[in-house]
């Protein structure tokens, strides 16, 4: 698994890791979730298209995605609490990582979000 | 068989007609991407004869109406964004992050052109004598050009094509032969954009074509970025023809770090700025200064931090620094840490002969720290232009500032400090068209002027902010009374 040790490299994870819940969410029938999945992934290419800030563009340290590895499998209510907890984390543990506070406060809302779903 | 990139001329595609061409390579693959035409004098001259032709309707286009295209070319900036960034990483060798970077920043200009119809306003006074008014009109100015450089492929030529053709001019673009692609994909979005023909046209090619724009008596004005030598050429050509002239030439700059600097927070923003681009930019850093006791704690921590950073191929998101742009630049970078050894200096890391796996045959330099250099010595006082940022030591705030002020450049400079006392002497001290405090790019925004002092510049107006409004209109005096 790769290192999350760039701005791009944390969002495109981002990115990925919201376009995988949507495609499973959907699969298990949870419809309102994909969508929900679907619209971060969506402000999360907003916030990296439009946060990638060049003169504050610097190395990140102390984060591996094998660290936020979701397992999607037969979407029992469980299953997915455990996943919204893995999202939640991961976007708790990368926001403080991000020096632009708008791309920041994108990823701080994702895994609110993702906090939510996991206490129902 | 790889392909010959167009020529953009009065509203659509058309082949070149040079001797030659130059190949474009991925400088981290080696592929070959295309070729590019060296355009000759008469494909400059049918490009400046579009536009001077288009000049006279699009000037009498409704500002608004000229704002409104920008409009409409950001979206389409936006929605192709991911592709022309990847174009970016693939002509030149950088990063995805900085490929963002540059685009988001070329995105800001097109912002800063569709404000024209209110920067574009004048002033008047009633009454400067008894019934009689005065006032001020800025008017287009004719057909601009500019030349622009490899290490920002898309975003400088939107340094200036947006606010100009906004402005009511027609516009011709040269971009560096050794990155046409993303300025390709750039005229192929102008082109979905249906502007009247001739108000935008492209000649790719190398010096025959800049020489041409440069002598053509239709061309009002000569925007130009890179190296001094060059911007300073550039610079006599324009003004013994006639023309009005912005020159952005190389640097060499410096930055300060105090002893009451955070050092490791100052580091990492330091490592983006001297590798960031692997070094090729003219707002890189170059020297970093420790003064005082942050010699030894600067020194130790870039030796640890720039150890760490991981060169790669830049379409992989997790490389913190790709290639440069070729390997003739390699082999140059490398000559130039050469002698620098054979100077004294210490090299604390070197990044020579760097390999990355499935890369071997890529234009790799790794990013380089040298310390112990000393004043008037090769890597204090040249641009290398590329991954290699020297160190030198001074007691005090004003020895820092001396080794500044010595550089024949001076495009940017920073310090590092906690103490507003220092920032504030060196804003008024240092003699750089750009200063950062606690930033090391200090990159102007769009709406800010963006040029060097000394060697890094030739002319008067920059780029970007209100000097390019004033660039690219004539200022009329009208004075008016009815009898």
């Amino acid at each position: 698994m790769a290192s999350l040790n760039t701005f791009g490299a944390i969002l495109s994870h981002a990115i990925e890791l919201e376009a995988r819940l949507c495609e499973w969410y959907e699969s298990i029938g949870e419809v309102d979730k994909a969508r929900a999945a679907d619209k971060r992934r969506r402000k999360l290419e907003r916030a990296r298209r439009e946060n990638v800030v060049e003169i504050t563009l610097e190395p990140i340290r102390g984060l591996d995605a094998a660290d936020y590895a979701l397992e999607l499998d037969d979407g029992a209510a469980a299953s997915q609490t455990a996943v919204a907890k893995v999202a939640a984390r991961f976007y708790a543990d990368v926001a403080p990582k991000i020096n632009v506070r708008a791309a920041q406060r994108t990823l701080e809302r994702c895994g609110k979000e993702h906090i939510a779903q996991a206490t129902g | 068989m790889s392909r010959t990139i167009q020529n953009y001329v009065n509203g659509g595609w058309v082949d070149a007609r040079p001797s030659k061409s130059i190949p474009v390579h991925d400088p981290a693959t080696c592929q070959l991407l295309a070729h590019c035409p060296d355009s000759t004098a008469a494909d400059v001259d049918v490009a400046v004869r579009a536009a001077r032709a288009a000049f006279d309707e699009w000037r009498s286009t409704p500002v608004l109406v000229r704002a409104q295209f920008m409009h409409h070319f950001k979206v389409m900036v936006e929605e192709r964004f991911e592709d022309i960034s990847q174009i970016v990483v693939r002509e030149h060798g950088k990063t995805m992050d900085e490929a963002r970077g540059e685009v988001r920043r070329g995105v800001e200009s097109i912002d800063f052109a569709m404000s024209v119809p209110v920067l574009m306003r004048s002033d008047g006074l009633e009454d400067i004598s008894s019934g009689i008014d005065e006032t001020t009109v800025r008017q287009p100015a004719g057909v601009f050009a500019a030349i622009t450089p490899f290490n920002f492929p898309f975003m400088v030529p939107l340094w200036f094509l947006p606010t100009a053709i906004t402005c009511g001019n027609t516009f011709i673009l040269k971009p560096s032969p050794q990155t046409p692609l993303s300025t390709e994909l750039l005229f192929e979005l102008l082109n979905e954009l249906d502007l009247p023909e001739g108000v935008v046209n492209l000649v790719n090619g190398g010096v025959p074509s800049a020489t041409a724009l440069m002598e053509h008596p239709e061309v009002t004005g000569v925007s130009f970025v890179g190296s001094s030598p060059v911007a300073k050429i550039i610079y006599e050509t324009c003004t013994r023809n006639g023309k009005r002239v912005q020159a952005q030439g190389g640097a060499k700059n410096y930055i300060a770090v105090m002893p009451d600097a955070n050092i490791e927070a100052s580091v990492s923003n330091i490592l983006g700025a001297a590798y960031g681009c692997a070094g090729q930019r003219c707002l890189a850093a170059a020297v970093a200064v420790g003064v005082g006791d942050a010699y030894d704690q600067l020194k130790d921590e870039l030796a640890r931090q720039v150890s760490e950073l991981k060169v790669g191929y830049g379409l992989d998101e997790t490389a913190q620094m790709g290639t440069v742009i070729s390997d003739g630049a390699k082999q140059r970078i490398e000559s130039m840490i050469a002698q620098s050894q054979d100077e004294g200096a210490d090299i604390v890391v070197d990044g020579r002969g760097l390999q990355v796996a499935g890369y071997e045959k890529g234009s790799w330099v790794g990013p380089t720290l040298i310390a112990d250099v000393q004043p008037n010595t090769l890597m204090a006082t040249e641009e290398v232009f590329g991954p290699v940022l020297s160190l030198m030591k001074a007691d005090n705030f004003d020895e820092a500032v001396d080794i500044i002020n010595q550089s024949h450049y001076g495009n940017s400079a920073s310090i590092f400090t906690s103490n507003g006392r220092h920032a504030r002497e060196f804003k008024y001290t240092v003699n750089a068209g750009n200063i950062g405090v606690n930033i090391g790019v200090a990159a102007p925004s769009a709406s800010f002027p963006f040029g060097g002092q000394k060697d890094s510049f030739f002319g008067d107006l920059h780029g970007q902010g209100m000097d390019s409004i004033e660039f690219y209109t004539e200022r009329k005096i009208v004075i008016e009374r009815w009898i």
